[in-house]
């Protein structure tokens, strides 16, 4: 709107400006002639100031100009501080904007121009046209110094504008050295008022977090790091593991260990986990540690570099290997009061239930014992009593064995090995329990004997490895249901362990010839899951060589998909690094080709969040396929193990899952509710529960019995009433269908597993931490819920005990510095999102005061209501070691 | 010399000595001493591998301080039991079906509810099932035409099947000779075979039965069906014009509840269907006068059928309409002021009788008392309340009067079937079956899908809404010993 002036004319032309202003019509002029006759005796005398200014600074004068830019500054500098409203200085010299930079151009290189450059760079914040970026033009050729002092929106525009320029800049591989001087200017701006997730948006934009580093400090860390972490899950790779890097550098420069391990837990570097160690000197929170890598449940050894004290090195690995935790549950279990055993028919609660309930039929149905087998095993999970496997053996008959023996044939395999997760993870009295069945001649038996071993043993490690020990030499027995029980077990018990003696043992049966498909089957699960997320090439040859040997008829066979997911299991959340292998699975046999390429995708994807594989993944359920192919089932529960890592994710798939239940085709609809009962894996949201409620009563018996298996999924361990309910009258509503029947007595098990002390998320420590065995547990009973039939309802149903290692504690127990528990107030209540909040705002609303131990429901959080102790990790959740507080003075 | 440290249970053993020249075995015997576990079932394990008895402990090598593990104990291993556990996916269908409780349901072949109701309700009845068992082709009498024959044998076919079978039974055969023997329930609407009325189907098949299991040669059961449902009513017709009498009795299968304004309970129906109009030439006046007509039960059946008359012919609208009025019935029917005045005495002393038993039964629950008496009681509680096939027992003993004591009619029923309908007219809608079970359990026959339902809901089929609501209804009579 500025005219353009002549500019050699000195003088008038801030009045001709002001006249062709109120030149275009009668109106503005009146209105203006108003305000300013509105205006305030001060304001008016700052107006006519501010105009004697600018005309002064175009005097020739160097003198006069230097004093007119200092006084000019002087007033805008002043003004800046309020951000309520444009600052009235900078308002009155609006008008005189182009007169001004009409006149920076004439101006010769001085300091004085450097002073107008800085004056114009402010008002260009207002005046500057869109995508001009003249503030940070005239910035670069202004004085360098303070910028702050221009206040805050200043530096704000600023930054935007860099960002801007940088990206032009990188395109035109410009050089970039004088914004990055501007960048440390702003950056350390930021930091020092409060504003750091500006500074870190601007420097992820300038590509240059490093720069971080320098300037966090102890005020200002925690906050700076709480937006890295976050943000991370939505950068694309490689940027999220940068970010993450340098928060885990920033916590290791303020010694804030737990979380820098939380975040090296989290990029499954061991490296950086080690140095945690090694940067620590005080042994207390050491154990501390160990604690939460021993709830992330990897395997890992301590070395005498990082514990040097042979002592002290055996306490924390023994902390490291969960010899403890069983220990820990029961106190967990006498303080809430729930150590009594609850039989089957406390969970069904059929006396609820008028007049429908089964006519109490005299006979034993082995479905329905066999479904009494798992919820008593489910319920009493980890307990060590119960009412139907441990009773004290009647000396006479042998009480104790007459519930197996009410099992039938392959049942009898899961009765057994129910015991071991009865006494799940107590090793010892669950070694000795399961003995008597080792020495029986029924094959079953001894399966369930040789799988309960491996049950006890889950998440556990031991020195004498008795797990390895016991079932090592069943691998080879004749008998392929002794195999699969020893396979599986070793599988469950050493997830994760990467524990090479077992793979010599199991790679040769999976290219043997002559062993049995199920039995193949097996062992590439049990790979899979021993192997989890370490890309081992060896074992990826081997199922690869497996599935490649198989012929057309057994690649038709439903056990068949667990030699891809034993692949996919291999590469789980490890992202580009698939792509080889499913390169070679282009080449396999097409009837298992697609569904290969599924798991490997959605494996290799999983709690990533990433957005184009979603897309991918969405791109092949839409298709709509000939009869046969069953790799859109795959595909669907891909969708929910890629979105699965946070909340926003989870929101979208839930919607578009919703969308594919009107559009998509019979077998995609089958896999919609396990999809959803994965999202909400043990957190019961209304609105899922709703949808899989209706989806209990489809015509469509494979979609019922998977949505009645995800209701379990989504209420597991939390003894959610309604869910129970419904549960409820699904059996009545399914008493004649024993096949339905048995899933609703499963999903019931599930809900009130461990009498609601356990859940089967994955994810931990405040939802940040995915552990993979957990993951690779219920990955592994999807796909098996994927086809039922010949799998859960037919002879294989221990696969559904693969849930035991997803199986964990939901409490928070806090010990001494002996380790001893020790009870406390602490607050719970329901999660905060304080990210980039100012100030120090609640973490937890709508609290509770309980005392420790206590039990954490999704999306819970605690704090300590007491200042007594001071909590050895910030995230309260398993075990937490309590420290007494030096300042605390008792009132 | 090696000293280590076994782990066993929650014990630890310290300071174990092992002489590394002897085989494990001897270790092993050591450890028996301390654990009291028999070597054989010694599972020692040391670093991921288990110990053999025979094993060289230099190749182990075990080192001092090292930590073993043992697992074993002496407990009895687990033996199956020597009775085999029977279970019932193992069972024949028919050893289910008894283990069920209850029988099957009927394939609805196309509109035939009306149909599977009707045979559902009839199947509670067991004398029926007895009688027809009895019925053989050799005893068929001469005046049984051969449609009536072949459709009483497809009916005890498919009782029978309906008795063995777990799963829905089709019943194709009888509803193909019931068409036979019945033309018209074969009409057809655009190609189908029509909805029916039930109540047609329940008097045309009961009719059918009585007529050819009146068998000759069976002496004591002269009309087995008759004896069953039949109800003689002494009608007395009185002529206000001319004040001429006359009485006459007719039997029928079932008593009418006639809905109508006044009528909200099953038992003013009932009064209602027993008065009547009717118009006929009266010997004195010369000429047709109006007579009213009064009818009182004569003789009880055992089995009281009542039928809901809610269906009229809408002369507007050129269909069967319905009455949806709701009519209360009772699960314990007492018609004794229904009854003529002969039955009524008859009836006194067996209704006292019952009245006393209950009054003792409420008795005997707060203070026992003692001796033959209470026995006796109980004996008597037995039969009267026992159901079903007991009941055979009681038809020959009232019929041969053989035994001591005989059983008498007290004039209260109580309801075994209610046949509902749902919707709005008697050839559309949904005819579905209550049955009460031998158990006491209510079961709902829709067709093939049979489902528990509870006592308290069967009565709220009353109607009054559109809900299923009884059309006919069947109650048993209770007897008591005398």
């Amino acid at each position: 709107m500025a005219p353009t002036q002549d500019p050699n004319s000195v003088g008038g032309g801030a009045k001709q400006d002001e006249a062709s202003l109120k030149v275009p019509s009668k109106d503005p002029k009146k209105k203006d002639e108003k305000k300013e006759e509105d205006l305030s005796e001060e304001d008016l005398e700052l107006k006519q100031n501010l105009e004697l200014y600018v005309e002064r600074v175009q005097d020739p004068n160097p003198e006069l100009q230097k004093a007119a830019l200092e006084s000019m500054r002087q007033e805008i500098r002043a003004s800046t501080s309020s951000m309520t409203s444009v600052p009235k200085p900078l308002k009155f010299l609006r008008p005189h904007y182009g007169t001004l930079k009409a006149f920076h151009v004439t101006m010769a290189d001085s300091d004085l121009k450097k002073y107008l450059s800085d004056i114009l760079s402010v008002l260009a914040l207002t005046m500057s046209a869109e995508g001009e970026r003249e503030s940070l033009g005239y910035r670069l050729i202004g004085t360098e110094g303070d910028i702050g002092s221009w206040g805050h929106e200043y530096v704000r525009n600023l930054a935007g504008e860099i960002a801007q320029e940088y990206t032009k800049r990188q395109s035109e591989e410009a050089p970039i050295d004088d914004l990055m001087e501007l960048v440390q200017q702003i950056v350390a701006f930021h930091m020092k008022h409060n504003a750091e997730t500006e500074a870190v948006d601007l420097l992820m934009d300038v590509e240059d977090l490093d720069l971080l580093l320098e300037h966090v400090d102890k005020t200002n860390f925690k906050r700076t790091c709480n937006y890295l972490t976050s943000a991370a899950k939505y950068l694309p790779g490689p940027d999220d593991m940068l970010v993450l890097d340098i928060s885990y550098m920033i916590y290791m420069k303020f010694e804030e260990y737990p979380n820098a391990l939380q975040i090296a837990l989290f990029l499954d570097n061991t490296q950086y986990v080690k140095q945690v160690f090694t940067s620590c000197a005080d042994l207390l929170r050491k154990k501390q540690f160990c604690y939460m890598i021993a709830r992330h449940g990897i395997t890992f050894d301590l070395d005498d570099e990082m514990v040097a004290d042979d002592d002290d090195r055996e306490a924390l690995q023994d902390i490291v290997n969960n010899t403890k935790l069983s220990e820990g549950y029961l106190t967990l279990a006498r303080d809430i009061e729930v150590m009594e055993a609850k039989t089957p028919e406390d969970i069904y609660k059929a006396h609820l239930l008028d007049g429908r309930a089964s006519s109490g039929a005299s006979v034993d149905s082995a479905r329905q014992n066999l479904a009494a087998t798992f919820v008593n095993a489910f319920v009493n999970a980890g307990f060590g009593q119960d009412k139907l496997m441990t009773v004290p053996s009647d000396s006479t008959t042998g009480s104790s064995g007459n519930w197996l023996f009410k099992n039938k044939e392959h049942g009898k395999t899961s009765a057994a090995a129910s015991l071991g997760m009865i006494q799940l993870w107590d090793v010892d009295s669950g070694l000795s329990q399961l003995d008597k069945y080792f020495h029986s001649n029924d094959n079953p038996i001894i399966a369930g004997a040789l799988l309960g071993v491996g049950i006890v043993n889950c998440g556990i490690k031991n020195d004498c490895d008795p797990a390895l020990a016991l079932l090592g030499d069943y691998i080879d027995k004749e008998d392929s249901s002794v195999r699969i029980g020893a396979i599986m077990g070793l599988g469950i018990s050493y997830a994760g362990s990467q524990n090479d003696q077992i793979r010599s043992k199991l790679s040769p049966i999976l290219n043997d010839a002559k062993a049995p498909l199920d039995v193949i089957a097996f062992a590439s699960l049990s790979l899979g899951m021993i192997y989890v997320g370490s890309c081992n090439e060896e074992v990826a040859q081997s199922i690869i060589f497996a599935l490649m040997d198989r012929s057309e008829a057994e690649l038709g066979d439903a056990l068949t998909r667990f030699l891809p997911l034993g692949l996919g299991l291999l590469y789980l959340g490890k992202q580009e690094s698939v792509e080889a292998t499913a390169e070679v699975s282009k080449t396999f046999n097409e009837k298992i080709r697609k569904y290969c390429d599924m798991t490997l995708l959605s494996c290799a994807y999983a709690g990533t969040g990433n957005v184009l594989k979603v897309q991918d993944l969405l791109a092949q359920c839409g298709e709509h396929l000939e009869k046969g192919d069953i790799h859109q089932g795959p595909a669907v529960l891909g969708l929910a193990m890629v979105a699965m890592s946070e909340e926003l994710g989870i929101d979208m798939e839930i919607r578009s899952l919703e969308r594919m239940l009107q559009y998509g085709e019979q077998n995609i609809r089958r896999a919609v509710p396990l999809a959803l009962g994965l999202l909400c894996i043990s957190n019961p949201k209304v609105t899922v529960m709703d949808t899989l409620s209706r989806l209990s009563h489809d015509t469509d018996s494979e979609v019922a019995m998977a949505a009645i298996i995800s209701l379990g999924l989504i209420g597991a361990g939390t003894n959610n009433a309604r869910i129970a309910g419904m549960l409820r009258n699904l059996s009545s509503y399914y008493y004649k269908d024993a096949s339905l029947l048995f899933c609703v007595r499963i999903a019931q098990g599930l809900v009130h597993m461990g009498k609601g002390l356990l859940t089967l998320s994955p994810f931990h420590s405040e939802r940040f931490l995915l552990s993979p065995t957990a993951l690779a547990g219920i990955v592994t009973l999807l796909h098996a819920c994927l086809d039922m039939k010949p799998i859960i309802l037919g002879k294989y149903h221990y696969v559904l005990y693969f849930l035991v290692l997803a199986m964990q504690p939901r409490m928070m127990l806090t010990v001494d510095e002996n380790l001893k528990p020790l009870s406390v107030p602490v607050r719970v209540g329901q999660a905060v999102d304080v990210v980039g909040q100012a100030g120090r705002p609640k973490t937890i609303t709508g609290f509770q005061t309980h005392s420790t131990p206590v039990l954490l429901a999704a999306g819970e959080r605690a704090e300590l209501a007491t200042d007594k102790y001071i909590p050895l990790s910030p995230i309260l959740e398993g075990f937490i070691i309590l420290k007494e507080n030096p300042d605390y003075r008792e009132e | 010399m090696p000293t280590v440290s076994v782990k066993w249970q929650k014990k630890v053993f310290d300071g174990i000595e092992i002489d590394i020249s002897l085989p494990a075995y001897v270790f092993k015997a050591q450890l028996y001493d301390l654990t009291g576990v028999p070597p054989e079932r010694q599972k020692i394990m040391v670093k991921g591998g288990l110990l053999k008895d025979d094993a060289d402990w230099s190749a182990i090598g075990v080192k001092d301080g090292q930590k073993l593990m043992m697992m074993g104990t002496a407990d009895e291993i687990v033996k199956a039991p020597e009775k085999a556990i029977v279970f019932a996916e193992d069972l024949p269908e028919e050893a289910l079906a008894t283990n069920l409780g209850y029988s099957a349901g009927l394939v609805n072949l196309g509109n035939t509810c009306y149909m599977n109701s009707t045979v559902q309700c009839l199947k509670s009845v067991p004398e029926l099932k007895s009688a027809l068992s009895n019925y053989s082709l050799a005893a068929r009498s001469t005046d049984v035409d051969q449609t009536s024959h072949m459709l009483t044998v497809a009916t005890r076919e498919l009782f029978g099947e309906l008795d063995r079978s777990v799963n829905a039974v089709s019943p194709t055969q009888f509803w193909m000779v019931l068409r036979k023997k019945y033309p018209q329930f074969s009409q057809l609407q655009n190609g189908i075979y029509m909805q029916q009325d039930a109540e047609e189907c329940w008097t045309q098949l009961l009719y059918t039965l009585s007529q050819s299991l009146k068998a000759p040669t069976s002496s004591e059961d002269p009309d087995a069906v008759k004896a069953l449902f039949g109800v003689n009513l002494r009608s007395r017709l009185h002529c206000q014009e001319s004040g001429e009498e006359s009485s006459e009795t007719e039997s029928v299968y079932s008593l009418k509840c006639h809905i109508s304004h006044e009528v909200n309970h099953l038992h003013e129906g009932l009064k209602h269907g027993l008065k009547g109009e009717l118009e006929k030439t009266s010997p004195t006046l010369g000429r047709t006068a109006l007579y009213l007509k009064d009818s009182l039960i004569d003789s009880l059946p055992r089995y009281l059928t009542v039928q809901f008359v809610r269906f009229f012919w809408k002369r507007e609208t050129n269909q069967k309409a319905k009455i949806l009025r709701k009519v209360d019935y009772p699960l314990e029917l007492d018609i004794f002021d229904l009854c003529s005045e002969d039955l009524r005495k008859k009836l006194e002393a067996p209704r006292q009788k019952l009245r006393d038993e209950e009054g003792k039964k409420l008795g005997l629950q707060t203070s026992a008392k003692s001796g033959s008496k209470d026995s006796d009681v109980k004996m008597t509680d037995a039969e009267a309340s026992s159901n079903g096939s007991g009941e055979s027992s009681t038809v020959n003993q009232q019929e041969g009067a053989s035994s001591g004591k005989e059983t008498h009619m007290t004039g209260i029923y109580d309801l075994v079937a209610v046949l509902t309908h749902k919707g709005r007219s008697a050839d559309s809608g949904h005819y579905v079956a209550w049955v009460k079970q031998e158990s006491g359990k209510w079961i709902q026959y829709d067709d093939d899908n049979p489902s528990m339902q509870r006592e308290e809901d069967i009565t709220k089929l009353s109607g009054g809404g559109d809900w299923h609501m009884a059309y006919i209804i069947m109650y048993k009579a209770r007897f008591v010993s005398m």
